[in-house]
């Protein structure tokens, strides 16, 4: 076997050689492959993320659909009883809408006043207000007046008498002077 | 054996030393092995690419989905809103003492012989209990025994619909002058009743305990709840 004799040239060349061999390697992996793949990666995260996010966003779709039907009823609910708040201010239109109620069952000259308003204590009830209305009836007949009372329960739900205050008129055998205090619970418009 | 001789001997080991050179076969192998990795750069360059199309596609359903799903989540936050307010109201709702069933009563007992002046109700707030207080003058021979009379009826027709009924006399007091019932003269007591009762029905044969009993109690009927119906010509 023969030995190979490297002369000083060769060596230094040989040297220079593997200098250029690393420096192209360095090259390679920190210019070129090195970004290359941190994108590939990057990207591989990103597609799994937003593939992710998608199914959760399809099954939160799902999810929506299936509380839409199950509040069907609710959504039903909470419309007709907001409906029970006309437009405007209450202290405006709940007087004579009291007036008007009382008027049918022969009780006039109802009034009513605004005692208190205050909100709702549960964080749910943001959109709503319960007001406190003092109602004087000044002359009713006992028979009318609970007429009146049984319709004004049931037809209007958020409606709750706290305080009934019935007084005999001293001359009029038959009247009645009549204290209500509600309760109603009032959509903010 | 022919002596063979190399003149050019030189210029050969010249050619070897030529072909040898270290800096020469390092390019080539530096050639070499930059063209592999530049192979390998490329297929990674074409994954890379192949990704890159994934994720737009991926964000494209993205784009089309997400503003269903703000939608969605925005009316799924509205949804649980009204239904917890709608649990709330009907809460309210549900909790309402109805006045007209209670007044029905009090004018069902009320005989022709008792005469109410007064009635003041409400609801105490610490247990939504209902008190009620009842003044009113009872004409008799014994008008006392009226106006008990009238108490333990009334005790007997909540009880019917109502829980844990307590009817007992603030005030009994008997009046000087006499009343014109029937256009006899008759004499009256004035009296003050107090009531408390629970809203809700009790149990069915349990008695409320009685304060002030002049007659024995009178077996206890089932109970109804008062709450079933709020018909105005119950009234």
């Amino acid at each position: 076997m023969t030995r190979i004799k490297l002369n000083k040239d060769q060596i230094q060349k040989i040297f220079l050689s593997t200098l250029g061999f690393i420096g192209l390697l360095y090259c390679y992996f920190t210019f070129f492959l090195g970004p290359l793949n941190r994108s590939r990666e990057s990207m591989t995260a990103e597609i799994a993320d937003m593939q992710k996010k998608t199914i959760s966003s399809k099954d939160e779709l799902k999810k929506t659909a299936k509380l839409e039907l199950q509040a069907k009823e609710a959504t039903g609910r909470y419309e007709a009883l907001k409906r029970t708040t006309a437009e405007g201010a209450p202290i405006a239109w709940f007087p004579p809408k009291m007036r008007s109620f009382f008027a049918k069952y022969g009780i006039d000259k109802a009034s009513a006043r605004l005692e208190s308003s205050t909100d709702f204590k549960q964080p749910e009830m943001a959109d709503w207000i319960k007001d406190t209305w003092a109602i004087e009836l000044p002359e009713s007949e006992y028979g009318d007046l609970g007429k009146a009372i049984a319709d004004l329960e049931n037809t209007e739900p958020l409606l709750a008498i706290e305080r009934l205050v019935i007084h005999a008129v001293p001359d009029q055998a038959q009247a009645q002077q009549v204290s209500l205090f509600t309760q109603t619970a009032l959509y903010k418009k | 054996m022919a002596l063979h001789l190399n003149l050019l001997h030189e210029e050969i080991s010249e050619e070897r030393m030529r072909k040898r050179d270290p800096l020469k076969l390092g390019i080539k192998a530096l050639i070499g092995i930059g063209a592999l990795l530049f192979i390998y750069y490329g297929w990674n360059a074409y994954r890379t690419i192949q990704i890159s199309s994934q994720l737009s596609t991926a964000r494209g359903e993205w784009q089309k989905v997400e503003p269903k799903v703000t939608a969605a989540q925005k009316r799924a936050a509205e949804l649980h809103r009204i239904i917890d307010s709608t649990k709330v109201l009907d809460g309210l709702i549900d909790e309402r003492f109805y006045w007209a069933p209670l007044l029905a009563i009090i004018s069902h007992c009320v005989a022709p012989n008792i005469q109410l002046t007064s009635l003041d109700g409400g609801i105490v707030e610490v247990d939504h209990s209902i008190s009620v207080t009842l003044e009113g003058i009872a004409a008799a021979r014994e008008p006392r025994a009226a106006a008990e009379e009238f108490r333990q009826l009334l005790s007997e027709q909540l009880e019917k619909g109502y829980g844990d009924v307590k009817v007992n006399f603030k005030n009994l007091e008997d009046l000087d002058t006499l009343i014109s019932l029937s256009g006899t003269p008759t004499a009256s007591a004035r009296f003050i009743l107090n009531i408390n009762f629970d809203p809700t029905p009790g149990e069915p044969g349990k008695k409320s305990e009685r304060v002030e009993k002049t007659e024995p109690a009178k077996p206890a009927k089932p109970a109804k709840p008062a709450k079933a119906s709020n018909d105005p010509d119950q009234a």
